[in-house]
């Protein structure tokens, strides 16, 4: 009987999502959904920090304000442990499992205690990552005390997923940069073994290519990127979708 | 960029079905993991590649394959009531207007810009398909990564069911609903397709 309640609860939240032509219409059917749930609260947000200006960020929430000030005046948005948690895995997550997602630091402790302080207890994250743009996520949570509601998470998952492509709609960020640049072949892949960490002469042993072309082609990459650093050539191919971590990583 | 149509039943003029079964094989096999057959080490085709399923390939002008999906016939045995009919709450939706999209498919051998590109373009096809043939819905089983770029795409999809674990991923069944409303949805989600040429049949090239 729960699940096909379940069913039912996504689908009603699909359709308020799909109609909703603003943030206020979309919090509202996530305000809803949240407590059809079993959750007590909802955060929608890019990664990013919002105390800086200038982002065209989105981010919907219900929580606390003291809790989102707290938050922002400690410039949160890009070293919280659950968004940097969200950055390892595609399936959404309970805060439970964060350690085995991400190495927990001191800090990221406090954080956790102080949101618990706060009233937000548990919490449940969608994560969800675009090439191109900042990554973002969409958490439930429950008051501290309160469990999460663990039948529902599959549901959660999925109106998790919807809710944040309603909100890219919504706010327009999600057309890739037309103008952004894109490498040849030759140089992606002499970008992706500098990003592991090869030396000219080993990315020209490793491709086939004289130790002169192999630098050319980063040469013409930084170019094309307009970058000065060979570092920041690889994290902009990274943030770009040119390369990922998966390709970096796996051998 | 090229779309070529072919049912299974049509012979292999061009080479195009396998390079699509290469494609799929680097792909499904090589770098997701999936537990599928593999013929000859190359190919990776399974039961129901048969002459009832029907392929969009998307090709450049060399013949390489970029994207492609396989619709198979929902009346007929197919992935959702085959292997997963537990990710559908009700019945599994069959009948002569719906087909569903399987192995949907971008070769990795481009970068993640043009992926998109051939994405867009392999989705405005599919829906292109669908109308050009009678079909009204499409249904399909997904990853729930891939499920949630669906969703995005701004066409009218409702989920099955909820997502289920399977292995370490959720895989979650969607049924996507095609109308003449279909294309402009998906231009108005920022769907870019490339313009398509369709290859003529080889013998009229000469």
């Amino acid at each position: 009987m729960r699940t096909m309640s379940g069913l039912f609860i996504a689908r009603e939240f699909f359709g308020l999502a799909r109609q909703a032509s603003t943030n206020a219409d979309l919090m509202q059917a996530l305000a809803c959904v949240s407590i059809s749930m079993g959750f007590d609260y909802f955060a929608l947000t890019h990664h990013v920090d919002f105390a800086a200006a200038g982002h065209a960020a989105v981010r919907l929430h219900n929580y606390p304000d003291d809790w989102v000030a707290w938050f922002d005046a400690r410039r949160l948005g890009v070293s919280d442990p659950v968004h940097r948690a969200s950055q390892a895995t595609s399936i959404g997550f309970t805060w439970q499992r964060v350690p085995e997602l991400i190495r927990l630091t001191p800090v990221d402790r406090h954080v956790l205690d102080c949101a618990r302080e706060r009233g937000i207890g548990d919490g449940f994250t969608v994560p969800a990552h675009v090439p191109g743009e900042a990554t973002g996520s969409c958490s439930f949570a429950v008051a501290t005390g309160r469990c999460v509601p663990f039948d529902n998470l599959p549901l959660a998952q999925l109106t998790g997923a919807f809710a944040f492509e309603a909100a890219r709609r919504i706010n327009g960020t999600r057309s890739l940069d037309a103008q952004a640049p894109t490498l040849t072949e030759r140089q992606r892949d002499c970008v992706l073994w500098m990003a592991r960490g090869k030396t000219d002469w080993e990315i020209a042993r490793i491709l086939g290519l004289s130790q002169e072309t192999v630098t050319q082609h980063l040469k013409q990459a930084r170019e094309r990127y307009d970058v000065p650093k060979r570092s920041v050539l690889a994290v902009r191919a990274l943030f770009d979708g040119l390369i990922s971590f998966s390709d970096i990583f796996r051998r | 960029m090229y779309l070529t149509t072919l049912s299974g039943t049509q012979g292999v003029p061009n080479g195009l079905l396998a390079a699509m079964f290469e494609a799929r094989k680097r792909i499904f096999v090589d770098l997701l993991g999936w537990d599928v057959p593999v013929v000859a080490g190359r190919f990776e085709v399974d039961q129901f590649d048969d002459p009832h399923a029907v392929y969009l390939i998307i090709s450049d002008e060399a013949g390489k394959h970029l994207g492609s999906a396989r619709l198979l016939e929902t009346e007929r045995p197919h992935i959702l009531d085959t292997l997963f009919p537990e990710l559908c709450e009700g019945a599994v939706p069959k009948g002569p207007t719906t087909r569903e999209i399987t192995r949907f498919a971008l070769d990795p051998r481009q970068n993640a810009r043009q992926r998109r590109r051939v994405r867009d373009t392999l989705v405005c096809a599919l829906a292109n398909h669908a109308l050009a043939n009678g079909i009204e819905a499409y249904t399909g089983v997904a990853e729930i990564a891939w499920l949630q770029q669906i969703l995005a795409f701004g066409w009218h999809c409702e989920p099955l069911g909820l997502p289920r674990e399977n292995g370490a991923t959720l895989l979650g069944a969607l049924r996507i609903a095609i109308t003449s409303e279909t294309p402009t949805l998906l231009v108005r989600a920022e769907l870019v397709p490339e313009p398509v040429v369709t290859p003529r049949p080889v013998r009229d090239a000469a």
